[in-house]
């Protein structure tokens, strides 16, 4: 017991204090942040960056329907988006810009279309406008319109264009109707904030979207533990390996003490490193509402970290560990195999693969957690520990399927484990050629 | 002290139709310097492997100061330098000697005492300069084989084994390693190397055991088996040129020499039984040949390995190492 201590304290500490490591616990969640934050931010930005008003409209309605869209994208852009997430606002530095140009509105008879067509995709291609817009009688009646212009595959602001649209042709149909025009903008200004509570059956709640984005983050942040943990311990067994350590450790400790030792003293590294994340964004989401408040974000508003229950978050750090000490039993084993470090990515992709096949799931199972595919994966143990955890956190998953697939998930683990400390055990003092399946099975049997 | 250090009965390892080593048995005093010869896949490093029990014999027994190799805490008594070595590259000097002496079972204080001790006995710390803090990869290919050599005997040992010493080292570290060698003995504790490089082991061992295919050929004290083997031997040097043509077919007359050794500036001549070591001399003076040593010696024990092993004792190992 003394020398599994000693080993995992080596292991341990050579981590943590290397700065590979000090640098991702510190900047993981920067870059986290990063990633989900600055895309929204940046598309909210693009759409209030007074393009969208620029465009070039072909009106060949002749209602005026141009006229009215292009003030729509005008007052828009004034008042910051075409609402739906609200995200306009919380651009300000667009509103401060330098006053967008207005889109120029071309009233044409339909027949003269296809002309000005030609020459407006010419602007569009030489950079005059950035796009152009279509309306026709179509547009009046079949409520169809067309878009052309570099900007074409941004969807909120052809998001914008639309609700733009749309709510032109509303109001010039209100008018027609006999509705005051002055009346028209606050009944065609409908914004609807759909929240969805989740229930169970002690009738308490989260924000559904909150436990799915939270199922999300947790079911991403299992994959990436296991898959960066189990790689590093991988590493670690082939560079005792290549270097020849291990043959003086394994004069001093049992290769089963060794294996354990490492595979316990990088699990810890890991657990360091989510509790330091954890934390950071706990106390992000507290204090964050504050700070995005302050930076002009009203969607964090609404979020709070989610309340998970003690026995949520016990099956958690259950299906972690297991997951955890599962895959990275079979990367140990890997790495005890090859002889270099060329080999050995080659080498671990069969357990790469049983790995990613649990994220190519994972959205499926995350749209539809009670289905077939959601239980099946649930259960089969190499796809459980990232599975389960997704369905735990959106659904109140049943209490067999649960221990079920926690006792299978135990079972393979120490079968894999049994086999993996064999073939590390010889793996390790072998050299030369990389076994084969049937060799494989040698090494398992007379280990 | 009549204890001995390391007794092997019969041990047998297989690697599926491959016998690395076959009922070997062996017994080393304490405080012998004693070496294990034999060419490369001989079965040595298999040998020293189930000594350590990192590999399960499949049959026989090893004991090690009276008990049992497999029992709690008898690793702890043994040091061992392994024949391919290498260290934690990106870890630093003190950490993997503590490391080392931790999993023997030091105390971390007492590892660091000793660290000390031997750092600047070897002078990888010395006034300018502490080698200690840096990183392994950091450090030259002889001061790795020096901080190796330090992890190998930071506990304390009472049985080293030292797994082909001399390969790789400099002149210098090889003197440092023989001097320590030799300390170790007069400090009672009982040394096992194995090498093929038999000048080494005539030198420095007290006892030998040549082992070839995995079996034992012969075994004793240096002494006692080249009185065994003392045949018709000669050494022989000559002084620069004349005649060489001529002298070289007198020392390969196979009527009067059965085996030569020529090492270029030294010979050494392995005579027929009932061969005269004069008249090979008047035979060497009469070609003109200029004699600057004629010697009757006993056979080196590299002789006797060329003889009792021969060139078909060498076979492709499955320890692909040695």
């Amino acid at each position: 017991m003394d020398k599994l201590w000693v080993v995992i304290k080596r292991e341990y500490l050579e981590r943590v204090r290397s700065r590979w490591f000090i640098f991702t616990t510190i900047f993981g969640p920067v870059f986290f942040g990063a990633v989900t934050v600055l895309p929204t931010y940046m598309a909210r930005r693009t759409i209030n960056s007074g393009r969208v008003a620029s465009i070039h409209i072909l009106d060949a309605t002749g209602t005026g329907l141009g006229h009215r869209v292009a003030d729509r994208l005008a007052q828009q852009q004034h008042t910051g988006g075409a609402g739906g997430f609200g995200g306009g606002r919380f651009a300000r530095g667009a509103s401060t810009a330098p006053q967008s140009i207005p889109s120029v509105v071309e009233d044409l008879n339909p027949p003269r279309l296809a002309a000005a067509e030609s020459i407006a995709t010419k602007d569009v291609m030489t950079g005059v406008s950035p796009g152009y817009l279509v309306l026709d009688s179509a547009t009046v009646t079949g409520y169809k319109a067309r878009y052309a212009g570099r900007n074409a595959s941004a969807v909120g602001q052809i998001e914008e264009m639309q609700t733009a649209i749309r709510q032109s042709i509303i109001a010039s149909r209100l008018e027609g109707a006999g509705i005051r025009p002055d009346r028209i903008d606050s009944l065609t200004d409908v914004k609807v904030d759909l929240s969805s509570v989740r229930l169970d059956e002690r009738g308490r709640g989260d924000s559904g979207i909150v436990s799915f984005i939270f199922g999300a983050i947790v079911a991403f942040m299992l994959y990436m533990m296991i898959m960066l943990y189990g790689q590093n311990v991988m590493r670690s067994v082939l560079e005792e390996k290549t270097t020849r350590v291990a043959e003086v450790i394994m004069a001093s400790v049992k290769p089963d003490i060794l294996l354990a030792g490492k595979i316990l003293g990088v699990g810890a590294v890991g657990l360091t490193q989510q509790i330091v994340w954890v934390g950071s964004a706990a106390g992000f989401i507290t204090y964050g509402a504050v700070m995005a408040k302050a930076m002009g974000m009203p969607q964090m508003q609404g979020m709070t970290f989610p309340t998970v229950p003690p026995s949520l978050l016990l099956s958690l750090v259950l299906f972690f560990v297991l997951g955890y000490v599962l895959y990275s039993a079979m990367f140990a084993a890997v790495g005890a195999m090859v002889g270099s470090q060329e080999e050995v990515q080659q080498a671990a992709q069969p357990v790469i693969l049983m790995l990613v096949a649990s994220i190519i799931f994972f959205e499926p199972v995350l749209l539809n957690p009670t289905g077939t595919l959601a239980v099946v994966t649930s259960i089969i143990p190499f796809t459980a520990p990232v599975i389960m955890p997704v369905r735990m956190t959106t659904i109140q998953v049943p209490p067999l399927e649960l221990a079920g697939s926690l006792i299978g998930l135990a079972v393979t683990c120490f079968v894999v484990i049994w086999a993996a400390a064999r073939i590390y055990r010889i793996g390790l003092l072998m050299t030369g050629k990389r076994p084969n399946l049937p060799e494989l099975m040698r090494w398992i049997k007379y280990a | 002290m009549t204890e001995t250090a390391l007794d092997i009965r019969a041990i047998s390892k297989s690697y599926g139709d491959y016998q690395a080593v076959r009922s070997l048995s062996l017994a080393v005093p304490q405080g012998a310097v004693y070496g294990l010869l034999g060419p490369n896949g001989a079965g040595k490093t298999t040998s020293i492997r189930m000594i350590l029990n990192i590999i399960a014999p499949d049959e026989g027994s090893i004991s090690i100061l009276g008990r049992p190799n497999t029992e709690r805490g008898s690793l702890d008594r043994i040091g061992y330098l392994p024949e391919e070595r290498g260290l934690y590259k990106k870890m630093q000097v003190r950490r993997v000697l503590r490391f080392l002496g931790q999993l023997k079972g030091l105390t971390a204080r007492e590892a660091d005492r000793r660290i000390d001790e031997w750092m600047e006995r070897f002078s990888l710390k010395t006034a300018e300069k502490d080698w200690g803090q840096s990183k392994i990869d950091e450090l030259s290919r002889g001061m790795q084989q020096k901080v190796q050599f330090i992890g190998t005997l930071l506990h304390d040992p009472e049985l080293v084994i030292l797994d082909e010493p001399f390969s790789g080292l400099d002149p210098i570290n090889a003197q440092a390693l023989k001097d320590t060698v030799v300390d170790l003995k007069k400090r009672g504790k009982s040394v096992i190397f194995s090498t093929h490089m038999m000048e080494n082991a005539e030198r420095l061992c007290d006892s030998v055991c040549i082992i070839a295919r995995g079996g034992k050929v012969l075994d004793g004290t240096v002494a006692g088996v080249k009185q065994e083997h003392g045949g018709n031997n000669v050494a022989l040097a000559l002084a620069g040129g004349g005649g060489a043509e001529l002298v070289n077919r007198v020392v390969a007359d196979h009527k009067m020499v059965e085996r030569v050794d020529d090492s270029n500036r030294f010979f050494e001549i392995a005579l027929q039984k009932d061969a005269d070591p004069q008249a090979l001399l008047r035979r060497l003076i009469d070609a003109g040949a200029k004699v600057q040593r004629f010697e009757l010696v006993q056979p080196s024990l590299h002789q006797i390995f060329l003889e009792k092993v021969g060139a078909t004792g060498v076979e492709m190992g499955m320890s692909g190492n040695g």
